[in-house]
């Protein structure tokens, strides 16, 4: 396969999913609001604090309040983190590599991004918000399921389940530094009361409410959530089982050694977590680590096997 | 005839589907029956079907502008264009015919030069045309074939007869829309579909990958098969990557191809090189490699024409073959069919004056008021006269631009090209059409079933190119004997 091929078709994946998470993250943000009293620290600010683009908000807006914060996170084309430009990101990814991929996934993309093209104003209308978010979940579901039935499990495909592990990887690790706000130390006693909720809206924006209870069997609580989301090896969006699938893929391509080495490396790490008795700064500190890490392998990654790293 | 036919007149051109305003053709009597049965809004439900399926479909063609590059929808009218299949297989014995000839010119004129040395054309065309590669000389492509992929544009003039028009032997394109219309039709007229036996068109990218086969330099083995674009800015990007899909073959860029020191080509991929043995180049020769051609060209693949020269990879269409596709050399080829082939040509040219040539010129002069006017080697409807429709101004700067460069310029008479019915606002009224087939040729010769219908979507223009507004038809092929 084409290095360039494959470095589109990691990207395209890696936008989806970024496309997807955003989506999720505002609309379980959204309900999260919905069932706490005002005033308490969690606010619409918190969603721009995950995306790591506080300074490019307000440059761009005065206040921090639902209707700017959504219009910059899901519709303002002009944010390059935004879920309509990574969807756009992801269809042009996907529109120059159509030979590679069955008509179908191609439709379901180009689908997607014209109703989010020819939705965007909605999203400011809170009850309209909700309706473009399901839809675009639903696209990108519908997108997996698609290629996971339709498409060999070759190359190109591995090179997507990886695109994707790793943003859904990174993704996970940033919206649990959200709950290391739930383990501050100065949390207000408001906010303790409502902890439990708070948690479960963490393992909701990862899908994972279900399967959590399923598993622990016993109340949500924040260490056991923490273990859950980090370590577990069957959840999807667990990082544990991120880089298990990652591991699968890269085991699966040609000239892996180097890479083999790294994950086992990364692996390792993140099952040496201990999330029992994490502070706040432990926490934080664990999970900068693993961002780093990441990005380290996307960069190897990159070196490897991608065009750019080609020489002349 | 009611609604959507009202006030349909069939103006002084040939129409493909009207014999008169109130009687259709034998051959579309069937069509016309199924939309006059329709009601208007049945109509305009079908047509706003059509344009959502393009939509999802992501068919679209790029527009350059100064903004940026702007993927459009792909402009297509619902009511097919209709040609009795008794007549198709004339058209496609002479298309056959034809490109067997220029083929036979193409090697030629890099070989021999028989037909120059036998006086049949004056050397000074080819030593003075911008597509005649004299690196391309004494190469010997397999089967002798230098034009593997031809788009020849045919259209009908008032006496109901099918003209050539021009061969497009560089990188012709629209065959994707071809085939897209064809889907699209499926989705819009379903039923229509049944009732009428249609010759499918689908098979083309069996043809196109058989063909491709055919010219590899070796022939044991898997065959490695790549289709060369200049990038996704390309206006025919899309027509590109469909195609590489429809054959499985990989879409590489000129920086994921390398000629290395045994003057194979290799491809760049996760497990290093791979060797490539054909490329469908859809890149013009001028950029094709910087070695040899445009040294600023970064589309291209540097050292390529080594390779080819050497005989280890395959180039369809091979360099050089652009050559035939000069207006100029246009006007010669019922004579290279006589001279080659030793047969009469079976479709007509339409009468060309070459302005190289001091009678005609005078001659063009004379009545540019009445005569189409193209240059020799522009594509896309690029720098043209038509005669009657230009003002005054125009026409004084052609006569200038004439005198300067004549070589460069040939003129034919207005043609009064057919017309079909298409939806327009609701109703059908006639609109100017032509014809694009695409023929391959490697071990053997192929010609689609009808192929790309163009048409001028602005009333009374003779205009087609999508570039410049025109939109395009599903082409029907029909047997009458089979319905």
């Amino acid at each position: 396969m084409l290095s360039r091929s494959a470095e589109r078709l990691y990207w395209l994946a890696r936008y989806l999913e970024r496309t997807e998470n955003i989506a999720r993250l505002v609309s379980v943000h959204m309900n999260l609001l919905m069932d706490l009293p005002k005033g308490v620290e969690m606010g619409w600010r918190q969603l721009i604090l995950i995306s790591a683009s506080e300074q490019e908000f307000y440059e761009k807006n005065n206040v921090a309040n639902e209707r700017n914060i959504t219009r910059f996170l899901l519709a303002d084309a002009s944010h390059t983190g935004s879920l309509f430009s990574s969807l756009s990101a992801a269809r042009e990814n996907i529109r120059t590599s159509r030979e590679l991929l069955p008509d179908e996934a191609w439709e379901q993309v180009n689908e997607m991004y014209l109703f989010a093209k020819n939705n965007l104003e909605t999203v400011v209308n809170r009850r309209q918000r909700v309706l473009f978010l399901n839809e675009i979940l639903k696209g990108c579901q519908r997108f997996t399921g698609l290629l996971s039935g339709y498409m060999s499990h070759n190359h190109p495909y591995r090179f997507i389940i990886l695109g994707r592990n790793i943003e859904r990887a990174d993704m996970t690790s940033r919206i649990l530094d959200l709950a290391s706000l739930l383990l501050s130390e100065s949390r207000s006693d408001e906010m303790r009361q409502y902890e439990t909720i708070l948690w479960m809206n963490v393992l909701k924006a990862l899908s994972a409410l279900l399967m959590y209870r399923q598993q622990i069997r016993s109340r949500v609580k924040g260490d056991d959530v923490l273990n859950f989301l980090l370590l577990d090896t069957d959840l999807p969006r667990s990082v544990g089982c991120c880089i298990a699938e990652i591991s699968l893929c890269i085991s699966k391509l040609p000239n892996n050694i180097p890479l083999l080495l790294k994950l086992v490396e990364l692996d390792a790490y993140v099952q040496g977590i201990d999330t029992r008795q994490t502070t706040e700064d432990q926490l934080r500190s664990i999970l900068d680590g693993l961002q780093n890490k990441l990005g380290e392998l996307h960069s190897q990654i990159a070196d490897n096997w991608f065009l750019t790293a080609t020489e002349e | 005839m009611k609604s959507i036919w009202k006030n349909y007149k069939t103006e002084s051109a040939y129409d493909e589907l009207m014999f008169s305003e109130f009687q259709s053709r034998a051959v579309s009597h069937k069509l016309c029956q199924y939309l006059n049965s329709l009601k208007k809004e049945d109509i305009d439900k079908r047509k706003i079907a059509a344009e959502l399926a393009i939509m999802e479909m992501g068919i679209s063609f790029t527009v350059y502008s100064d903004e940026g590059n702007i993927d459009r929808a792909w402009p297509f009218d619902i009511i097919p264009r209709i040609i009795d299949g008794k007549e198709w297989l004339i058209i496609e014995k002479g298309l056959k015919q034809r490109l067997t000839a220029l083929n036979c010119f193409i090697s030629d004129v890099y070989g021999e030069q028989a037909f120059i040395k036998a006086g049949k054309m004056p050397g000074e065309i080819i030593n003075s045309s911008k597509n005649f590669r004299k690196e391309c000389i004494g190469v010997k492509p397999r089967h002798n074939v230098w034009a593997n992929i031809c788009g020849s544009d045919l259209v009908r003039d008032k006496d109901g007869i099918m003209y050539v028009l021009e061969d497009n032997l560089r990188v012709p394109s629209g065959v994707s829309y071809m085939m897209e219309n064809r889907v699209i039709t499926k989705r819009v007229f379903p039923e229509l579909l049944q009732d009428i036996h249609i010759l499918p068109i689908d098979d083309y990218p069996t043809h196109l990958h058989d063909m491709l086969l055919s010219i590899a330099p070796h022939q044991n083995g898997q065959v490695t098969c790549v289709v060369l674009t200049p990038g996704i800015y390309n206006s025919a990007y899309f027509e590109h990557a469909y195609l590489a899909q429809q054959i499985g073959a990989k879409l590489v860029e000129g920086s994921d191809l390398v000629v290395n020191d045994d003057d194979c080509v290799y491809m760049r991929t996760i497990q290093g090189l791979e060797k490539v043995d054909v490329i469908y180049r859809r890149i013009d020769d001028d950029f094709l490699d910087p070695e040899v051609f445009r040294k600023d060209s970064t589309l291209g693949v540097r050292g390529l024409m080594r390779a080819w020269k050497a005989g280890n990879v395959a180039l369809a269409n091979a360099p050089g073959a652009g050559v035939a596709d000069d207006k100029v050399v246009y006007a010669y080829v019922p004579e290279m069919i006589r001279f080659y082939l030793n047969e009469e040509p079976i479709l007509p040219n339409v009468p060309t004056y070459l302005c190289s040539n001091k009678e005609d010129l005078a001659y063009v002069l004379e009545h540019l008021a009445e005569l189409v006017v193209k240059p020799a080697n522009e594509s896309g409807g690029y720098g043209m006269l038509v005669g009657p429709h230009a003002t005054a101004k125009e026409v004084a700067h052609f006569r200038e631009i004439i005198q300067k460069d004549p070589r460069n310029y040939i003129a034919q008479p207005t043609l009064a090209i057919s017309t079909a019915p298409t939806l327009c606002k609701g109703k059908l009224e006639p609109r100017h059409i032509d014809l694009r087939p695409f023929i391959l040729q490697g071990e053997n010769t192929y010609v689609t079933a009808g192929g790309l219908t163009r048409v001028a979507l602005k009333k009374g223009s003779l205009i087609v190119n999508s570039s410049q507004g025109g939109g395009s038809k599903d082409t029907w092929v029909i047997n009458m004997e089979e319905n």
